[in-house]
């Protein structure tokens, strides 16, 4: 087991010491005048519960996980239907697609706030020519539209991990229950919901697995774009707990707040690899 | 296969290269706008296909002449945007935690892929659990931790928690490369009384080497790209590219042409890699659990 060392050093590091540190700081405040941590048992625990922004955070959060796990699931497997074929120059349209996975966050963040810009974006322009939005409505300083903003730049960056995952998914499947329900007369749409996609449920399931993983800890667009604003309209609980860490000092209720955001993930991620016994 | 008739087929080829556009656009305004003229990036309406392309804002980025600007004007280090040295910083981070997490986790790759032990399924999900980690939720303790032990603000340490950030991808995708190496190579071996670490150097690295490689090249990206870790764990001794962008943003507007040239810089050689690695990407994004 000498082999496993090194890995299980690194792991305990990464995951048990940071959540005992954080169980450990959420009963403590740092205290200006001391310029020290104190004890003040459950105080932030109480405040939690009865803090507007943090409730806010927790329904930002969870809107923006549910929505973009739907849409990017649902436009995902669409595309991909649409590009899963030998037609010639279609693996270029599909290492095109892939570009955008490496690409930063952050400078994703930028693009969007670029094209997004209430005065020059190509965005703002092309929308009030259609008449969809006044460019006199800025996107990402309006609190009804700057989630929506931010989720187009999480949309753009990770449809195409869904593209490429269901594509791999669908060339891996058998070809001849599809070629016996034409033969006995099936629609293309039937073959879908009746064959094509019960047989990549495992690959759905790893799909939303690892974005739903993601999503959950969203952070670094809401940090370039709009830092949370207007108001508290795009606070992620990733991006609160980090704030009141860093930016008020309050490292105790920071810590707290990440605690839940931890729990969240952990617990949805595990229950749901428990229902959908998705396996390594 | 359903069958396409002719007309059908004409409107897929089109639909398809139409939401490809789509998906490029954004991509190739942002490049071009790191080629214009702060005219042409102010201009309303947005001028997305004519503009006259400038080399000034790599000039002013990197510190080189092209001839766009004289070459005093180019503020060799004096300039407000000069990030050559940033770059180097994500180049030093990115390369030195890939070389801590492909070394820790071929040798725990192999002994999990080829050693049966109680509770190997349970050791596997603590890997996976790694990766459901809130990175604010590791950032605010290894604050305190590297204030501690003097790891603040240095390439060391930015190099370690990024390794550790990468380990669950590394694991488990080496996990999967190494078991379509067939166990019957490695009961040979023993038998010609090889032992374990001569059979991993000599048998399993040089056969898994494209593996290995792919995974290297994931580790690479997603170190290249990440954001919090950096933004917490420095403050002036280093910063990646992803963290300089913000400082675009200045009191007297932002340098989007500036920002766009560094952006566009840093993605060239990730866009190099990620084509590269195409065959294992699927693979790699799953954390090797679908294979293409």
């Amino acid at each position: 087991m000498p082999w496993l060392a090194p890995l299980v050093a690194m792991l305990v590091v990464f995951t048990i010491y940071p959540l005992i540190y954080n169980v450990w700081l959420s009963f403590h405040e740092y205290a200006p005048l001391k310029r020290s941590l104190v004890y003040v048992g459950a105080e932030n625990w109480i405040t939690l519960f009865g803090d507007e922004r943090f409730w806010s955070a927790l329904s930002v959060t969870l809107s923006y996980f549910i929505v973009l796990l739907v849409v990017q699931l649902v436009l995902g497997m669409l595309i991909a239907l649409l590009l899963d074929s030998d037609i010639a120059g279609f693996g270029v349209l599909r290492g095109l697609l892939s570009l955008t996975l490496v690409i930063p966050p952050a400078i994703t963040g930028m693009m969007f706030l670029l094209i997004e810009d209430p005065e020059f974006g190509v965005l703002t322009f092309v929308l009030d020519i259609l008449g969809v939005l006044d460019s006199t409505t800025p996107i990402l300083a309006t609190s009804s539209t700057a989630l929506l903003g931010i989720m187009l730049a999480d949309i753009w960056q990770w449809t195409p991990f869904m593209v490429l995952i269901f594509i791999a998914g669908l060339r891996s499947l058998p070809q001849e229950p599809n070629e016996a329900a034409m033969l006995d007369g099936a629609s293309a749409l039937q073959i879908l919901r009746r064959i094509t996609l019960p047989m990549m449920s495992k690959v759905i399931a790893v799909a939303v697995l690892i974005r739903g993983i993601d999503l959950l800890r969203a952070f670094d667009y809401m940090f370039v774009m709009t830092s949370g604003g207007p108001g508290t309209s795009t606070y992620t609980l990733s991006l609160y707990a980090w704030q009141q860490t860093f930016s008020f000092i309050k490292w105790g209720y920071g810590a707290t707040i990440s605690l839940v955001g931890l729990v969240i993930v952990l617990l949805l991620a595990n229950l749901f690899i428990y229902f959908t016994r998705v396996r390594w | 296969m359903i069958v396409e008739t002719a007309a059908t087929r004409r409107t897929r080829i089109v639909l398809a290269w139409l939401v490809t556009g789509l998906f490029v656009f954004p991509l190739y305004y942002w490049v071009t706008t790191a080629f214009k003229s702060s005219k042409d990036i102010f201009n309303i309406p947005p001028s997305v296909w004519q503009f006259s392309p400038t080399l000034k804002n790599f000039e002013e980025v990197f510190g080189i002449s092209f001839g766009y600007l004289q070459r005093q004007e180019v503020g060799m280090g004096g300039g407000d945007f000069y990030m050559t040295p940033r770059l180097i910083d994500s180049i030093v981070v990115a390369l030195g935690s890939t070389a801590l997490a492909i070394v820790i986790s071929t040798m725990a790759a192999y002994s999990l892929s080829r050693m049966d032990f109680s509770g190997r399924h349970h050791f596997v999900n603590w890997i996976l659990s790694t990766r459901m980690m809130p990175p604010v939720a590791v950032a605010i303790p290894m604050f305190f931790l590297y204030k501690d032990i003097g790891l603040m603000d240095t390439h060391l340490g930015i190099i370690i928690i990024h390794a550790l950030m990468n380990l669950p991808l590394a694991v488990l995708l080496l996990k999967s490369f190494f078991d379509d190496v067939p166990r019957e190579i490695d009961e040979s071996a023993i038998i010609d009384g090889a032992t374990r670490w001569t059979i991993f150097r000599r048998i399993i690295l040089p056969v898994a080497s494209g593996g290995i490689a792919a995974t290297a090249v994931l580790c690479f990206i997603f170190s290249w790209t990440e954001f919090i870790f950096v933004l917490t764990l420095t403050q002036t001794g280093l910063k990646t590219v992803p963290v300089v962008s913000s400082s675009f943003v200045t009191s007297t507007g932002t340098a989007w042409g500036n920002m766009a040239a560094l952006g566009a810089a840093s993605m060239a050689p990730a866009f190099i890699f990620i084509l590269l690695v195409q065959k294992q990407l699927v693979r790699g994004l799953t954390l090797g659990s679908l294979k293409q």
